[in-house]
């Protein structure tokens, strides 16, 4: 729904470009910096935005980012948190999922870890309107996708 | 930069001793890339698992076995931790998929999670026919394309593997490609950033010529500019000033050429410090001028210092080699982020003199109150100046601390 004043000012696209960033650690380097570089965007000017942004999460927590680079080399960016699976691997401690999702459990949760993970997915720009008890029950679907168990408590 | 790049090229795993000569801090750039950052390397916590990474680098090691000399250097020297590349100078494969359109959004996200490192789409005009878009993605030199690739494809559920080419790109390309975005700016009236490689446009205004070098600081940052100006109105000659987070150096050679007495140049990266050295001798600053030293990021005292072995700059250091100057500076600028703002607050302020001004930015517009309830301990009248939702807080320390 833009407006009809956004429409008539959009700068033309030059590309979109996605990278995976950790957390306050942008740096003018790889992979930064080949995937900006050819479009000669600012860099600097894309780690220190990125950095400032996302110092709410984790350290070295990786990031999705999507860029929109335009033609006059100016840009804009979203950024959204880490995916659903990587957040349940390591609240349970895994390298990976189960082998045989639905036969063999990987390992176990509780209701509060996927609480919390809603939280921080509930922060995202395109899930801020979900309710969370939706979110938390799209999150126990992945993890029943993964091989994890989601329990009431601990016994 | 071509100075620190011709300089990888040869020889050069030597320890070091500084001088203030360009050559001398191209030469102590590499090994200072080099021997410090192997040591940081193997100290982050962030390579939690150390022994992928290393297989990994070996994988590297055996991949670029002819490409220079300071390959075959780093793997004469004994110790297990003397890596060659660093991700700063190494080379990147460029892999270019043609696909079709209404896939093409589903692929790119797939492939990043099977190992590329970025993927970028290039907007076509809408009058191109034909349904085919290519999309360009960036793998590290250690990685399997095919297999990632094929991994990509089977995950979105396509049945073939699209047609796609590989080329090897050298470091040199995306460094000289962002180069070319810096151009002159004029920050105050009379004041102009000049990229090393560019002319000044008004030679009569004081210049403070830059080569950003891989480090923080162009001078074309909003939080550079409010730096900048806070700096302008506060130092009025001879003061003693604090830059901490320097960067490339900027704000520490800028005072200078306000006229302050003295500066000193903090920063936890050894990129920055040889970016600022270097930048340094590029203005024609006088070593007794500027002081640029490497802080643990972890705030513990046990690091190596021998980044800073100019003679008159172990007046600075204790024995352990840590900067300890404490209520010495009249002016103290921290531009850096919001969590090391929160975190060194007490180190950052206890360099500042009672009643010195201390400023603090690379903050965006909302974590403004977190950090003025963080610093109110310690400063007083914090007056905050805002430009493009970046913010910059400055005030004066209080007299009496108990």
């Amino acid at each position: 729904m833009s407006t009809l004043k956004e429409i008539l000012t959009r700068r033309p696209v030059a590309a979109t470009i996605r990278l995976t960033v950790p957390a306050g650690g942008a740096r003018p380097a790889p992979p930064v910096g080949p995937a900006l570089g050819q479009y000669r965007l600012n860099l600097m000017a894309f780690c220190k935005d990125f950095n400032a942004r996302t110092q709410k999460y984790k350290p070295d927590t990786p990031m999705a980012v999507v860029i929109t680079a335009f033609k006059d080399n100016t840009f804009e960016f979203t950024v959204r948190s880490p995916s659903v699976t990587w957040y349940l691997k390591k609240a349970a401690g895994l390298e990976k999922g189960s082998g045989r999702p639905g036969h063999v459990t990987a390992s176990s949760l509780t209701l509060k870890h996927v609480y919390e993970i809603a939280k921080v997915k509930q922060q995202d720009p395109y899930c801020q309107y979900m309710p969370l008890e939706s979110i938390c029950k799209s999150i126990i679907g992945t993890a029943n996708s993964m091989g994890i168990k989601v329990q009431k408590e601990f016994d | 930069m071509s100075l620190v790049i011709n300089s990888l090229r040869s020889h050069f795993f030597k320890h070091l001793l500084c001088t203030s000569t360009a050559a001398a801090a191209a030469s102590t750039a590499t090994a200072l890339i080099f021997g410090h950052r192997t040591r940081g390397l193997v100290g982050q916590s962030r390579f939690s698992d150390s022994v992928f990474f290393f297989s990994e680098r070996y994988k590297l090691l055996s991949q670029l076995a002819s490409k220079t000399a300071t390959f075959s250097t780093s793997r004469s020297s004994s110790s297990l931790e003397t890596l060659p590349t660093d991700s700063y100078t190494s080379p990147y494969l460029s892999v270019t998929i043609r696909c079709q359109k209404n896939v093409a959004d589903m692929l790119s996200e797939a492939l990043l999670c099977f190992g590329a490192n970025s993927t970028s789409i290039d907007e076509h005009d809408d009058s191109e026919v034909g349904d085919e878009i290519c999309i360009s993605s960036i793998f590290s030199v250690s990685q399997d394309v095919k297999e990632s690739i094929s991994l990509a494809v089977d995950s979105i559920g396509l049945k073939e593997i699209p047609s796609y080419d590989v080329v090897m790109h050298d470091h040199t390309d995306w460094i000289k490609e962002s180069q070319e975005s810096f151009h002159p700016v004029e920050v105050i009236e009379g004041i102009w950033i000049v990229p090393e490689w560019r002319k000044p446009p008004d030679l009569q205004a004081t210049n403070i010529i830059l080569n950003p070098g891989l480090a923080f600081g162009t001078g074309d940052h909003p939080t550079t500019k409010l730096c900048l100006m806070l700096l302008y109105d506060v130092i009025k000659g001879g003061e003693v000033f604090l830059d901490y987070g320097t960067g490339s150096g900027i704000l520490a050679i800028a005072a200078i050429k306000f006229g302050a007495a003295f500066s000193a140049g903090l920063d936890i990266d050894p990129q920055a410090i040889t970016a600022a050295q270097h930048n340094a001798a590029l203005n024609n600053i006088q070593p007794e001028k500027l002081f640029l030293s490497l802080v643990p990021s972890t705030g513990s005292a046990t690091f190596t210092h021998e980044i800073v072995s100019k003679p008159t700059d172990r007046q600075h250091l204790n024995d352990k080699g840590v900067f300890t100057e404490t209520e010495k500076f009249h002016v103290v600028i921290a531009n850096i982020l919001l969590n090391p703002l929160l975190d060194l607050a007490d180190q950052i302020v206890s360099h500042a003199k009672p009643g010195a001004t201390v400023g603090l930015s690379g903050i965006i517009s909302e974590q403004v109150p977190r950090i003025i309830q963080r610093y109110s301990p310690f400063l007083e009248d914090i007056k905050v100046s805002k430009m493009d939702d970046w913010a910059c807080l400055a005030g004066f320390k209080k007299i009496n601390l108990g």
